[in-house]
């Protein structure tokens, strides 16, 4: 099996998000052995923010770093297990809410790919990058 | 032989979800449809555009002075000098307009706008040093800017990590690094901090929303500069136009780093460091709106209110003494209506607003009152700005074709409005161009 990371790679749709993370110095933390609970945006998500948003993350790793944070779980999570409770603290502090199990939607995106288990946690694809608020 | 035609269907205009039933349900289908809660008229795009060209260039100032008297001035306990920026401050360069910036979204920024110098320079009177300008009250008001910043210090609690950060011994000391830098050689002043820790610390905080507030507004100046040129240039095809401006303009500047450096002889020190990962539109711009837009304070002038009978919510939260609220009528008093803010757009007003204002009501007898009115319909725009950038970023497209979403939407737009069915809401008097 494969790492988070690796898997991400493999896809070959995740590039923006596997840039974000080396520029926010989180790659070594996903690398470790977690488990951890991603869930991962796929590259037409970033690229439908409007014009500028990704770039001045791009330049400021701390807030990206927050921003990515929000994507993650501490704990390895099946989609069996987020739908049993309607909100989950992310990484990043703000609760991740968990709005509907079908068709499975973690707060305002669209989970077009669930557990994709990896060696060192789980990925769910989805379709909107996810914002605190 | 030709082809026969297959019978077009008839495109479906039955909504996904039923109509609102709420008072606002008006504005609620024109914010569903990707409008403004300010109507799409060719005079109130005018009015918000011109208003917007006026703000930019006090604002202009007041970012400047903000990060001036927060990196700067910081703990002077005689702070005389707070409204003279230095040269350097003035030529500070903005962080995301023109080609000088670290990224550029907006143009222009290089330094501070020449309508502002120029006014510096002449005030209202004449050319003569700024100090004289300075007492005569012939310059750009910052009392207004400071005003805004003590209504998010009062607030305080309004979304983001900001507040809680100025509670944690992180940044308790960091602050005492810096007292105790800046008042090295000054035993006195070392002393009072021992007696009364807490008192420098409250300074520190109001000098940390002050850069906050400086920061916040460092974006917008140049983002009104450029939907006014846009304007001139003929863009703009209506008001919603010109809120989508804005809105991207909030993502794309939503992760800019909101932090409090102090410079005390030539160091830096990092009272709130970029590292704590605040952005712009969570500790600054979010805040901004509940505390300046809605909130504020009651204030002291022509109208006075009774706590004891009732006049003044119990909770904060409550409070609606902000432009969305404001009787722009009594002008003179000292928090809302904004009139300091008003007096320092009047020096601003594009030669189209003059003229607009000359041929309604009393002309140029009460131009205050009525570019008052003007600011309060263009700031109904940038709240709607906001409202479609948290739908955007919360919740779904309007073009979603799932109702649930869609009533998600609906939900949270019927939330927003529900803000404005108190009696002293404008959002009633701005549907119509004959409140002036």
């Amino acid at each position: 099996m494969a790492t988070i990371l690796e898997t991400a790679q493999a896809a070959g749709c995740f590039s923006t998000l596997l840039t974000a993370v080396e520029v926010a110095g989180l790659r070594s933390a996903l690398e470790g052995p977690g488990p951890f609970t991603v869930f991962a945006p796929v590259d037409d998500a970033f690229a439908a923010l409007p014009p500028g948003t990704v770039q001045t993350l791009v330049d400021n790793p701390p807030q990206l770093a927050r921003i990515l944070k929000y994507h993650v779980l501490s704990g390895a999570c099946l989609r069996a297990d987020l739908t049993t409770q309607p909100e989950w603290t992310s990484l990043e502090g703000a609760p991740v809410a968990i709005r509907r199990s079908e068709p499975f939607e973690v707060k305002n995106s669209t989970v077009v790919q669930a557990d994709i288990v990896c060696d060192n946690g789980i990925v769910h694809v989805i379709n909107r990058v996810i914002l605190p608020g | 032989m030709t082809t026969p035609i297959a019978p077009v269907a008839e495109p479906t205009t039955t909504p996904l979800i039923p109509p609102s039933q709420h008072r606002w349900a008006e504005v609620i289908h024109r914010l569903e449809a990707g409008g403004s809660m300010l109507p799409d008229t060719p005079e109130n795009l005018m009015q918000i555009i011109g208003i917007y060209k006026a703000y930019a260039v006090p604002m202009d100032f007041y970012w400047r002075d903000l990060l001036y008297i927060a990196e700067q001035v910081f703990l002077d306990p005689l702070p005389a000098f707070k409204y003279f920026p230095s040269q350097e401050y003035l030529d500070l360069p903005n962080s995301y307009a023109g080609d000088q910036s670290q990224l550029r979204i907006w143009r222009g920024g290089e330094k501070a706008h020449p309508e502002l110098l120029e006014f510096m320079a002449k005030g209202e009177t004449t050319q003569m040093p700024k100090l004289l300008h300075h007492l005569w009250h012939d310059r750009i008001n910052m009392e207004f800017a400071e005003a805004c910043m003590q209504a998010m210090l009062w607030h305080q609690n309004m979304g983001g990590r900001f507040n809680d950060y100025l509670a944690s011994d992180a940044y308790r000391n960091n602050a005492d690094r810096a007292i105790k830098a800046y008042f090295k050689r000054n035993p006195v002043m070392l002393g009072l901090y021992k007696l009364f820790p807490e008192m420098f610390l409250e300074k520190v905080k109001q000098l940390s929303y002050t850069a906050n507030l400086g920061l916040f507004w460092e974006v917008m100046a140049p983002v009104f500069f450029e939907m006014s040129d846009i304007y001139d240039e003929g863009g703009f095809k209506g008001v919603p136009d010109a809120m989508d401006f804005l809105v991207n303009g909030i993502f794309a500047v939503a992760g800019r780093p909101i932090y409090h450096h102090a410079f005390i002889d030539g160091e830096c020190f990092e009272i709130i460091p970029k590292s704590e990962g605040f952005t712009w539109l969570y500790e600054a711009a979010l805040p901004y709106v509940e505390a300046v837009f809605y909130r504020t304070s009651p204030f002291r002038g022509t109208k006075s209110y009774n706590a004891q009978a009732g006049q003044v919510p119990a909770d904060q939260a409550d409070f609606h003494y902000g432009i969305l609220y404001a009787d722009v009528f009594p002008v003179g008093s000292a928090g809302i209506p904004p009139t300091l803010l008003m007096q320092d757009m009047l020096h601003f007003l594009p030669s189209y607003l003059k003229e607009l204002y000359r041929k309604h009501e009393r002309g140029e007898e009460d131009q205050l009152i009525q570019l008052g009115v003007t600011f309060q319909r263009s700031m109904y725009n940038v709240t709607s700005a906001v409202i479609q950038a948290l739908r955007a970023a919360l919740l779904y497209p309007l073009d979603d074709t799932d109702p649930e979403h869609l009533l998600a939407n609906r939900r949270f737009f019927e939330a927003q409005m529900d803000r404005f069915l108190r009696p002293e809401a404008r959002l009633g008097a701005i549907q119509s161009q004959d409140y002036r």
